[in-house]
């Protein structure tokens, strides 16, 4: 498996929020349900970054509602790629 | 602006198991009928069904598969994703019957039921609902359920765990996958040709007298609700639609 790289992820993230109409901040300490970036997001975010690396994240929920700002995210999905 | 709270719009690939005959060949008629495109996987591909793949070879995929092969079924997957698009919808109709008294029915026939009827339809939904949500799309989920679900019925003791517990892993799913899908079950009553084939006219003749529509559910009656979920905006989600002519009530 090659993991993606925490850019990569960011990249993603982004289009995801952009296929919203929504843009993605600068700024990784911003909070997700300010920015409107749901779990189901997150869920469509880890099956994109499955897609490229190859390999199924699978994880339990409450991992997930500990993910509070876009910082979160990238380190949860580049944890996940590591274990 | 794509607002996630916008209606679901209506399907356009829809994957149907066990299509090949009785209610799952209606459907897959029915889909074709209403423009969209359709992937039909059964043990065995019947003569209609290929005949339906060779007269639509654009808009129909049909393929042996066993849906609980879970290598297969993904491969099917794919193939249809390359030939018809995006998949969007699934109606999971593929199910084994019973008819044995609980105590007369072997372990082994029981894992099979459950396996089929309960643990394969799961992972088909949820290898198409992964495939949705990738692509950051939206769709639908039918289960083909039974009245079983809801009413005690002699022989049927494993079927029914299986439908119920589809019923309620569809509410369930309904919640999970808000905004991104529309999740919900159709419950036949017992069809008059299956009913045929084990009970006598005489009985035959009472249930359909006790029977409030004063007749025995025919696939064609399944098919326009089946219709519904996949296609018209009703906001109907994580329901149970009972087809049984009234007779569970």
């Amino acid at each position: 498996m090659t993991a993606l790289s925490r850019d990569a992820i960011r990249t993603m993230m982004a289009e995801v929020l952009q296929a919203q109409g929504k843009a993605m901040p600068v700024d990784d300490g911003a909070n997700l349900e300010q920015i409107g970036f749901r779990s189901l997001d997150f869920s469509e975010l880890a099956l994109r970054v499955e897609d490229e690396i190859g390999e199924e994240l699978n994880f339990d929920a409450p991992e997930l509602r500990q993910i509070a700002t876009i910082s979160d995210v990238l380190d949860f999905l580049e944890q996940l790629q590591a274990a | 602006m794509s607002d996630k709270t916008e209606p679901i719009g209506p399907a356009t690939v829809v994957v149907v198991s066990g299509g090949s005959r009785g209610l799952g060949l209606a459907i897959v008629e029915d889909i074709l009928a209403k423009g969209a495109k359709v992937a039909a996987f059964a043990r065995t591909v019947t003569p209609e069904l290929e005949a339906l793949a060779a007269a639509h070879p654009d808009r129909v995929l049909a393929a042996s598969v066993d849906v609980t092969d879970v290598k297969a079924i993904n491969s099917f997957l794919k193939e249809t994703e390359a030939r018809l698009g995006p998949i969007d919808a699934l109606v999971n109709n593929a199910a084994m019957g019973q008819d044995s008294l609980h105590v007369h029915t072997s372990p082994e026939q029981i894992a099979k039921i459950i396996e089929t009827n309960l643990t394969a339809p799961l992972l088909l939904a949820r290898a198409v609902l992964r495939r949705i949500m990738a692509k950051g799309n939206r769709g639908r989920i039918v289960m083909v359920t039974s009245v079983c679900a809801q009413r005690g019925y002699s022989g049927l003791v494993a079927y029914s765990a299986t439908k119920g517990g589809l019923d309620s892993a569809m509410r369930t799913l309904a919640r999970e996958m808000h905004g991104r899908a529309l999740v919900n079950s159709v419950a036949p009553g017992f069809f008059a040709s299956e009913m045929s084939s084990v009970l006598g006219q005489t009985q035959l003749d009472t249930i359909t007298r006790r029977t409030p529509s004063g007749r025995l559910v025919e696939p064609e009656n399944i098919v326009p609700v089946v219709r519904t979920l996949l296609f018209d905006d009703t906001n109907i989600n994580g329901q149970v639609i009972t087809v049984d002519g009234g007779n569970s009530i």
